[in-house]
């Protein structure tokens, strides 16, 4: 028995609470990727480049002595009019073209690419740490945990929580469900559906900053760093449904999970392979996604 | 106020669907628009809304030209739409559906939203009943009026009903027309679009018939002449 115990307090707990704190940052990171899809069916390529701009910006106003606590707030409030303006100034021109989705798509690669190579050159192709905020470590069920990744724990499920909140309960987020369902209809009732794609564009890509921010302490900070979130961001939207806020936090949690466990068995280097094949099986055999998307029932 | 087409013509593609028509309407009447399957009745109902932009011609409302603006503009100027299978926002409660209804006229205050909520459900208990059910979990006939409530609640001065009686049972189908008939009392200008003429003409006041995207007979609905008219132009 007590070999057994071992085990789940020396490696499996320490494997889960891993995983699940890259979960939520997955989570973060696919929130707004799912939403911008819900509402505006637009596959946002840029996504990850998004991120990275947050953690760049938190990096910059950090160097020039901004409190982290305040580029938590400060970091997604810049980026909303940007996202409102690439929305208005680049998608909207090409929404109602014949392909949309080949034309968003590209549209939003290209985009990312600029972004990419801006930051290249504004801040160098190295990359870079900013300090921990939260310094020490908690025990949690015998496992050391340190207090940062704790709190992006709790910040991670405090946000989709709220994010939730304001898309199932509220004026706005009913707004936005009718948008996404049957967008001339929620027209005709006087709904301005292209400010409200542009203000959901503009909150997607602030979410996205806001992980950057939570999130470069941890990961570090570097031109590509969008990359690799993006492509377990994707999976995870696309396990969950494309649109679904619940589906998104349930595949997110799950894949990491899933990783995490794969790697007590077989090496690491195999994690990214299984959650990619989970990927492929979920398109094969429930192209849909687990669960339905933003405003339908 | 009046509602003015002018040679309104829309293309679809190659295809003209919609051949210069001219339509006008005045408050406090309710037009019919008649015709067979496929003639361009729904096409002209989305044209004045703004789903559907035209080719040519000029859509008036009050003076002020609507063709060209979008569905929320053409909201705005107080225009409701009750379209072809009542377009119902399935993952909203029927109170969420309504409500969207009053962002037709900005600038009301809370209570003034609240006593147009109120008075909906006053009129149709039924909704009252179920204001937060998922909203197409309600039968077909309550659906109809919910998508006929959540545009009453603007209290628009042209309402574009689009064959509201269909598939419904006949007790529903006639609280459907007192509705419309209530919406006339109202003071608005009611273009309805129905295969039940004759439900529809015990409504209407004028009637046009369409034919291949064009209006060939027109007419008075209470005139047995022109009611004849009518039965020749649709018979199949």
């Amino acid at each position: 028995m007590a070999p057994f115990l071992d085990y789940i307090q020396f490696v499996l707990a320490p494997q889960m609470i891993t995983g699940l704190s890259l979960g939520v940052a997955v989570v973060l990171v696919a929130l707004g990727l799912t939403i911008i899809f819900g509402l505006l069916d637009v596959i946002n390529m840029a996504h990850g480049e998004f991120y990275a701009m947050g953690a760049y910006l938190a990096l910059a106003l950090g160097a020039a002595g901004v409190n982290f606590w305040l580029l938590l707030v400060l970091v997604p409030l810049i980026m909303v009019p940007i996202g409102y303006v690439v929305e208005r100034g680049l998608i909207q021109r090409v929404f109602n073209s014949p392909d949309r989705h080949v034309t968003t798509l590209l549209l939003t690669f290209g985009l990312g690419l600029v972004v990419e190579e801006g930051l290249k050159i504004v801040f160098g192709p190295n990359t870079q740490r900013p300090p921990t905020p939260i310094s020490g470590a908690v025990e949690v069920l015998g496992v050391l945990l340190p207090n940062y990744r704790l709190f992006l724990i709790v910040v991670g499920v405090a946000i989709v929580a709220a994010v939730a909140l304001v898309v199932n309960k509220t004026r706005y987020g009913a707004i936005v469900r009718a948008a996404a369902y049957d967008r001339n209809m929620a027209a005709s009732l006087g709904v301005p559906v292209s400010r409200v794609f542009a203000l959901t564009f503009a909150f997607g890509v602030a979410l996205a900053a806001l992980a950057g921010v939570l999130l470069a302490p941890i990961y570090s900070v570097f031109p590509t760093m969008g990359r690799d979130f993006i492509f377990l961001a994707f999976t995870v939207v696309i396990v969950g449904g494309m649109g679904s806020i619940m589906g998104a936090v349930i595949a997110g949690l799950v894949i990491t999970q899933i990783q995490a466990l794969a790697s007590l068995i077989v090496s690491p280097v195999w994690g990214d392979p299984i959650v990619f094949s989970v990927m492929v099986l979920v398109l094969v055999m429930r192209p849909q996604g687990l669960f339905g998307r933003l405003g339908h029932a | 106020m009046m509602l003015k087409l002018d040679e309104v013509h829309v293309h679809y593609g190659l295809s003209h669907v919609i051949q210069g028509v001219q339509i006008e309407a005045r408050p406090g009447e309710v037009v019919g628009i008649f015709g067979r399957n496929g003639v361009g009745k729904t096409t002209l109902l989305k044209t004045i809304a703004g789903w559907v932009t035209p080719s040519g011609g000029a859509i008036q409302l009050d003076g002020k030209r609507l063709d060209g603006l979008p569905p929320d503009q053409v909201c705005r100027h107080g225009v409701g739409f009750v379209p072809e299978d009542r377009r119902i926002f399935p993952g909203l409660s029927v109170e969420e559906n309504l409500r969207l209804g009053l962002m037709q006229r900005a600038g009301r205050s809370r209570a003034e939203q609240q006593a147009e909520i109120d008075r909906i459900y006053e009129r149709m208990p039924r909704l009252a009943e179920r204001r937060r059910q998922v909203a197409t979990t309600m039968s077909g006939g309550e659906q109809q009026m919910l998508a006929m409530a959540r545009v009453m609640v603007g209290r628009p001065q042209l309402v574009l009903i689009d064959e509201p009686s269909e598939g419904l049972a006949p007790m529903i189908v006639a609280d459907v027309f007192a509705i419309i008939s209530e919406m006339k009392a109202a003071g608005a200008i009611v273009l309805l679009v129905e295969q039940n003429v004759h439900g529809a003409l015990d409504v209407a006041d004028r009637f046009y018939v369409l034919e291949r995207g064009t209006v060939i007979v027109r007419g008075d609905a209470k005139s047995e002449t022109d009611r004849a008219k009518l039965i020749k132009a649709i018979a199949v």
